[in-house]
């Protein structure tokens, strides 16, 4: 009995769930493996769209039947796992701890950040990219102190620079505006 | 394999320039691992670029010596602030926190770093005789028992210590299929490429390491921002009297061959020793009431198993090329991105290798040794760097790694979407060691699985053949269901409720 009440507790089943399937599935997990499945199949049907070997080239092991191979194993591991709570251990219950807050908008905004600087490479350069980085990230992560970030900005992305072009022989892109270290 | 491999491994070791990296290595790894976030296998990853310039063996004996201390170091902060800089450290904390807390905290250092070097040196004693060994055997595998050890390895991330075993198998699983993208070596075929030339000779390993220990952990760090971090009063390290010896000795011998034996299992790593440590150490005590507010054994378990372990994971590494924990699988990408590929093959031909990096793991184990008595003052204020700083230079070096592997932009991107595929995953119980074990393992399995069916003309059936193979089969069969046992056996343990 307790463990049947555990594991309906562990199933996380929301109160609108119907009856039979509340404590069975995890429902998280339901989606998680119907994402899965889908970027399978999305992968399964690239692998159709292989360029096409003789036979006598691939003898019998053409080029899409290793990745194939890999997605059916994927696709049916993936299917366990709406049900994987109901063998839970403590350690397992620990993803549903993870997960049970939203990702904070902070993350979404460094994660836009990152992405932004990166395409913005081209135009300033690796050291341009980097100076962007240690300007901006600080100042989201709520650094304030100027006389901290200001020394930080101005030494630490030039010796970066520096050692990856100077004594590794790195060439860095120098961006449309020229703002950069060659190599 | 001789007394001259031997002597060459030593001088090669024994220059100024390559003492000199490896110094870098044991001090990257102590502040890497004393660094709550940061990892050892995060601190390999971003140090691989830089290993680019390097002769093989310099760059994986600084790339070793940085495994090693980074271990140890994560018992620093493990102790002094109750937050393990890396998850082997997990364990010193139950005993090593409570001990700092009743003003002892310079004797738990002692203890941890005595009862690591002690674990280091032990294994790797154990990896100057196993490795040569194992290498013997494996000169004997063809693509079958290849395959069948890549399978068993693959299998063993089902035991890891991961939160779910069917979410590290999936993780394995694409990992090996990440490292299908490319042109197919057999018949020039464009798998996974997109109409993207950058991917015509596969996804680079590094940008992938990089971004998934690395900016995945980066973004984790950005949901944590207001937790601040607890100021440490300096200590001075004392080291163990005869009496804590006297009492810890059986302690460490015992968890020296627990973090060897479960080093050298494919996949295990040091977290999964240092907790066997930890329970042994609990289990043989004559005070196991004690653990949990103090006890030394409780130290000295966990650290000399976890430090053990670091050791035997590269025997299995360098004699098999089958990783032995997530470091060492981003060590062999070193080792590939070197152009060599470890395995019988390698050790047959250049045996000094094994010697050197032998040679270099010991100094590495003395040097953090010496370093951590020394600098146990300065390495307790390393967590006063503010985080605000600290990750930005992570994302810094992160960008110019991954940038510099090829000198490609596209690799900064593929290193970003790794990082938040990473992140997400994360989120999901999924870790980044099984896919990057995935990863490193991909074109092994392979090429070894289809020589093996144009061998045996496509009939499974005939895998069987072998006895390696069906020994394989069946330790991946254990492995497999090996946390449903797990469970079984504890609930046996409990008996009837």
């Amino acid at each position: 009995m307790t463990d049947r009440k555990s594991a309906e507790d562990r199933g996380r089943t929301d109160s609108a769930t119907p009856g039979p399937l509340r404590g069975l599935i995890h429902f998280t997990d339901l989606w998680l493996t119907i994402l899965i499945v889908i970027v399978c199949g999305w992968l399964y049907y690239v692998t159709t769209q292989f360029e096409s070997v003789s036979a006598l080239l691939t003898q019998n092991i053409g080029p899409e039947w290793f990745p194939r191979l890999l997605i059916w194993t994927i696709v049916v591991l993936s299917l366990l796992l709406p049900f994987e709570h109901l063998a839970r251990s403590s350690q397992t219950d620990s993803i549903d701890k993870d997960r049970a807050s939203r990702i904070k908008p902070i993350s979404i905004v460094t994660a836009i950040l990152m992405l932004a600087v990166v395409g913005m490479v081209h135009l300033f350069g690796t050291l341009g990219g980097m100076i962007s980085v240690c300007i901006a990230l600080p100042l989201l992560w709520g650094e304030r102190r100027m006389k901290v970030l200001v020394p930080y900005v101005l030494i630490f992305p030039p010796t970066v620079a520096l050692l990856f072009t100077k004594v590794l022989k790195v060439y860095f892109e120098p961006g449309l505006f020229g703002f950069g270290i060659g190599g | 394999m001789g007394i001259d491999a031997l002597t060459l491994g030593f001088t090669l070791i024994f220059e100024p320039y390559n003492i000199f990296l490896i110094l870098c290595g044991v001090l990257i790894g102590v502040i890497v691992g004393a660094l709550p976030g940061l990892s050892s296998p995060m601190a390999v990853a971003l140090l691989l670029p830089f290993t680019v310039g390097l002769e093989p063996i310099p760059a994986i004996s600084m790339l070793a010596a940085l495994y090693c201390a980074g271990t140890f170091g994560g018992s620093i902060t493990a102790i002094l602030i109750n937050a393990p800089g890396a998850p082997p450290a997990v364990a010193t904390a139950f005993d090593g926190y409570p001990m700092a807390k009743n003003g002892e905290a310079g004797r738990a250092l002692g203890l941890a770093a005595v009862s690591s070097v002690i674990g280091g040196v032990f294994s790797l004693l154990v990896f100057l005789v196993a490795t040569p060994l194992l290498a013997k055997v494996a000169l004997q595998f063809k693509p079958p028992e290849y395959f069948a050890l890549a399978i068993f390895a693959l299998s063993m991330l089902a035991a890891i210590s991961g939160k779910s075993s069917i979410r590290n198998l999936i993780g394995g699983g694409v990992g090996v299929l990440i490292g299908t993208a490319g042109i197919h070596l057999t018949t020039g075929v464009e798998r996974f490429t997109f109409g993207i030339p950058e991917i015509s000779d596969g996804i680079h390993f590094v940008p992938v390491l990089i971004g998934l220990f690395a900016m995945g952990e980066l973004l984790t760090q950005s949901q944590t921002l207001n937790v601040t971090m607890e100021r440490i009063s300096s200590v001075v390290i004392k080291l163990p009297t005869m009496a804590d010896y006297r009492k810890i000795k059986w302690t460490i011998l015992r968890s020296c061959g627990i973090g060897t034996f479960i080093g050298i299992l494919p996949a295990e790593g040091s977290t999964v020793a240092a907790i066997m440590g930890y329970n042994e150490a609990k289990r043989f005590s004559k005070e196991p009431e004690k653990f949990g507010s103090g006890a030394i054994e409780g130290i000295a378990g966990p650290e000399a198993a976890n430090n053990a372990a670091a050791g035997g994971a590269m025997v299995p590494t360098l004699a098999l090329g089958i990783p032995g924990s997530g470091t060492t699988a981003v060590i062999l990408a070193a080792f590939i991105m070197h152009g060599l590929r470890p395995g019988p093959h390698l050790l047959n031909e250049t045996p000094q290798f094994v010697y050197a990096i032998f040679f270099a793991m010991l100094v590495a184990n003395l040097m953090f040794f010496a370093i951590g008595l020394g600098g146990a003052k300065l390495f307790s204020r390393i967590t006063l760097i503010p985080r605000t700083l600290l990750w930005p230079s992570v994302f810094v070096f992160s960008m110019v790694g991954a940038y510099s592997y090829s000198s490609s932009v596209f690799d900064v991107w593929v290193m970003l979407i790794a990082g938040i595929v990473g992140f997400i995953m994360n989120r999901h119980g999924f870790g980044p060691a099984p896919l990057v074990m995935g990863l490193i393992l991909g074109k092994l399995v392979e090429e070894s699985l289809s020589q093996s069916m144009i061998i045996y003309d496509n009939n499974w059936f005939r895998l069987l053949e072998s006895p390696i193979v069906v020994l394989f089969l069946v330790l991946t069969i254990v492995s497999l269901f090996w946390p449903l046992f797990r469970r079984m056996f504890a609930r046996m343990k409990r008996g009837p409720e």
